[in-house]
């Protein structure tokens, strides 16, 4: 059995600085390759920020680009609190994607702000469901959440590909996709001559209902004492198994949610591989933004703007554009991680000094071993 | 179904299992040791990718396979830096390599190959077993396949010796259910999860290579679209036997063959449910036979 891996990036070192310099790190070693290809980094990155921010509408498309990135990521943070590994955040969007389209093209159009309030709550349901499915396997039967809500990932992507390429396929298409929706089913664009539509409200609503979930209610209490110590939790009468169910389903609403806003915002109808991996992407940026919404938000712009940018730089070939974000994208993390590594390595060495200078006695040996487990 | 028709059907499924059966062969041998790696894929990917590069700058795809696991190989190595000398978790490391490599190798083929896009390297022929192959039936279902697949069937048998037979062995399996106790006798479990891990990433680097150097030729963005997933499943849904991993390889990519041959044979199951299957049988079956599906204690978690 897996055991349950708790998290060890707690909120103790909220570090902005470690997350900041990774994506740093990140921009300077993909110029070496960007240089190694032929290209000036310096005319790319310029090209990037333009197209990414420089007119209201390439920040209008930037924040969009982000949306679908940020929801999943405070899903996936929701579970972690609870120690939960939230590997499948793409198969709940996708799950997402397909009940709010299900709304969109089966339901009569009810007044305006109706019929899109309906879609995303169907979509949050439907992600809420997918992702208890690991919950429940992990709560009543010991089975790793990790394993399973990876595995649902692709069922899910398929369950949408049936829909899309079977019954809910619009005749004469030249690719494989749903109608277009009604307009009592989209996010209405926000301001004129940019792409901003309603979806930054919801995602906005969410960040905050993330918080306040987190620190002021008691089921952001049972999160944080079931992730922190599930034993213990377990002896002071805790459901824990229901916690866990819920702690799951939750994170899989915000990830539906994540599908919808993409959906009913952006695309306008349900269409094959519309998401590129914005559940595994969200991963990455819920641990740049070391779990607060705070830092989840900037987190998933950072991510939003590198693809949002992607389409300014000039290379030899259409896909190296979008494989420059991925790689910073991914050298980020993999910075990331090395240096909270660090970090906490050069802590243990220092309270294992102050535990000798405390002691008088040789009592290294008493500092617990960092197992990368609860307690951090 | 005609006989030639089973024939060809039982030929598809056994060649398109080896380049799986390489990747989940060596997932199982790491994750018995205790290292589990979400980033097969990426080991697969980037096999896949490095094993065209040195086939092409060589000419030789001997080479290309040693290039293959090299490139697998060398993933591992910085999922191995990344969790066990920086002390994260294996889980993430494993999704951000998938995101990483795709990006490498997909940014590789405009810096590598520049824009012949289409590089393409002769690849691994069909090698009939001699007398075996002459064999009616059997002779073309099993034995006209390419070098490498009978490679990597015999890596079944050898894998279930190494495991459960030698010295080494025994070493990993402690070090993966009990590694307080393995230390105690005398185990460098940190050293033992360093070798199945590099082991692993150079098997799914063959792995990756057998999809393109014996398969397509070349490299295409994304090639192995998902079948490190599928390898993981399977190790799964094969209970970390080598055994049971061979047959659910064989399970899956029969259901790959029927998708591919389901026209042709007259069968109207709509494909996505074929190509969900796997991974909904691995999920079904760690929902109902938990008790028989036991991975080893100390997965995933570092030393």
């Amino acid at each position: 059995m897996l055991t349950r891996i708790v998290t060890a990036y707690s909120p103790r070192f909220h570090g902005v600085a470690i997350s900041v310099a990774a994506i740093v790190l990140a921009f300077a070693t993909a110029s070496v390759l960007l240089l190694a290809g032929g290209v000036n980094p310096i005319v790319a990155y310029v090209g990037m920020a333009k197209a990414a921010f420089g007119s209201l509408f390439a920040i209008s498309v930037t924040v969009n680009k982000s949306l679908p990135r940020l929801l999943p990521a405070l899903g996936i943070a929701l579970s972690l609190r609870a120690g939960l590994w939230n590997i499948g955040a793409e198969g709940q969007l996708y799950i997402g994607a397909v009940a709010c389209a299900a709304v969109a093209l089966f339901v009569p159009p009810p007044a305006f702000p109706f019929g899109v309030l309906l879609a995303l709550a169907a979509a949050a349901a439907a992600g809420a469901v997918w992702a208890a499915i690991p919950g429940v396997l992990r709560a009543f039967r010991g089975v790793s959440e990790v394993i399973t809500s990876l595995m649902l990932v692709y069922v899910g992507i398929q369950v949408a590909n049936y829909l899309i390429e079977g019954p809910w396929l619009v005749p004469h298409s030249t690719f494989p996709a749903t109608r277009m929706f009604g307009s009592a089913f989209r996010l209405p664009i926000l301001m004129s001559g940019t792409l901003l539509n309603a979806g930054v409200i919801v995602a906005l609503v969410a960040a905050y209902a993330f918080h306040f979930i987190t620190s002021r209610t008691m089921f952001g209490l049972w999160l944080r004492a079931v992730g922190g110590n599930e034993r213990a939790s377990r002896v002071i009468g805790l459901p824990v198994p229901w916690i866990t169910v819920a702690a799951m389903a939750a994170g899989g609403a915000f990830a539906g949610l994540g599908g919808a806003v993409e959906i009913l915002g952006v695309r306008g109808r349900l269409l094959e591989s519309f998401s590129p991996g914005y559940g595994f992407q969200a991963i990455a940026i819920a641990l740049l933004g070391r779990l607060t919404p705070t830092g989840i938000v900037a987190s998933a712009l950072v991510f939003g703007a590198l693809e949002a940018g992607g389409a300014g730089l000039q290379v030899t070939s259409v896909g190296m554009s979008s494989s420059v974000a991925a790689i910073i994208e991914g050298l980020a993390v993999i910075y990331l991680l090395a240096g909270l590594g660090l970090v906490d390595a050069v802590q243990r060495r220092r309270a294992a000094k102050a535990e000798l200078g405390k002691q008088q006695l040789p009592a290294a040996a008493s500092v617990p071993r960092h197992d990368n487990g609860a307690g951090s | 179904m005609t006989l030639t028709a089973l024939t060809l059907l039982i030929a598809a499924t056994i060649g398109l299992a080896a380049p799986l059966l390489f990747a989940a062969l060596g997932e199982m041998i790491s994750e018995r040791g205790g290292a589990i790696n979400v980033g097969l894929e990426a080991m697969m990917l980037a096999g896949a990718f490095t094993g065209v590069w040195a086939a092409s700058s060589s000419g030789s795809l001997i080479i290309g396979f040693l290039g293959a696991a090299a490139g697998g190989a060398a993933v591992a190595l910085l999922h191995g830096v990344v969790c066990f000398v920086f002390g994260a978790e294996q889980v993430v490391s494993g999704v951000v390599l998938n995101i990483l490599v795709l990006g490498l190798t997909t940014y590789g083929i405009g810096a590598v190959f520049g824009s012949d896009m289409t590089h393409s390297v002769p690849t691994l022929p069909n090698f009939p077993v001699p007398g075996l192959s002459g064999i009616p039936f059997l002779g073309q279902a099993f034995f006209t396949q390419n070098l490498m697949v009978y490679v990597a069937f015999l890596l079944v048998p050898a894998s279930a010796w190494f495991i459960s037979r030698t010295k080494f062995g025994l070493a990993i399996r402690a070090s993966g259910e009990q590694p307080a106790a393995a230390r105690s006798m005398g185990v460098d479990v940190r050293k033992v999860r360093w070798i199945v891990l590099l082991l692993c990433g150079a098997l799914a680097g063959v792995g990756g290579g057998q999809l393109t150097l014996a398969g397509l030729g070349t490299f295409t963005q994304n090639v192995t679209a998902g079948r490190g997933f599928i390898a993981l499943a399977a190790v799964i849904f094969g209970r970390w036997q080598p055994l049971g991993t061979m047959i659910a390889v064989l399970l899956f990519t029969l259901t790959e063959a029927l998708q591919i041959r389901a026209q042709v044979m007259g069968i109207h199951v709509p494909y996505q449910f074929l190509v969900m299957s796997p991974y909904l049988v691995t999920v079904v079956a760690l929902a109902l036979f938990v008790g028989r599906m036991r991975p080893p204690k100390s997965l995933g978690v570092n030393d």
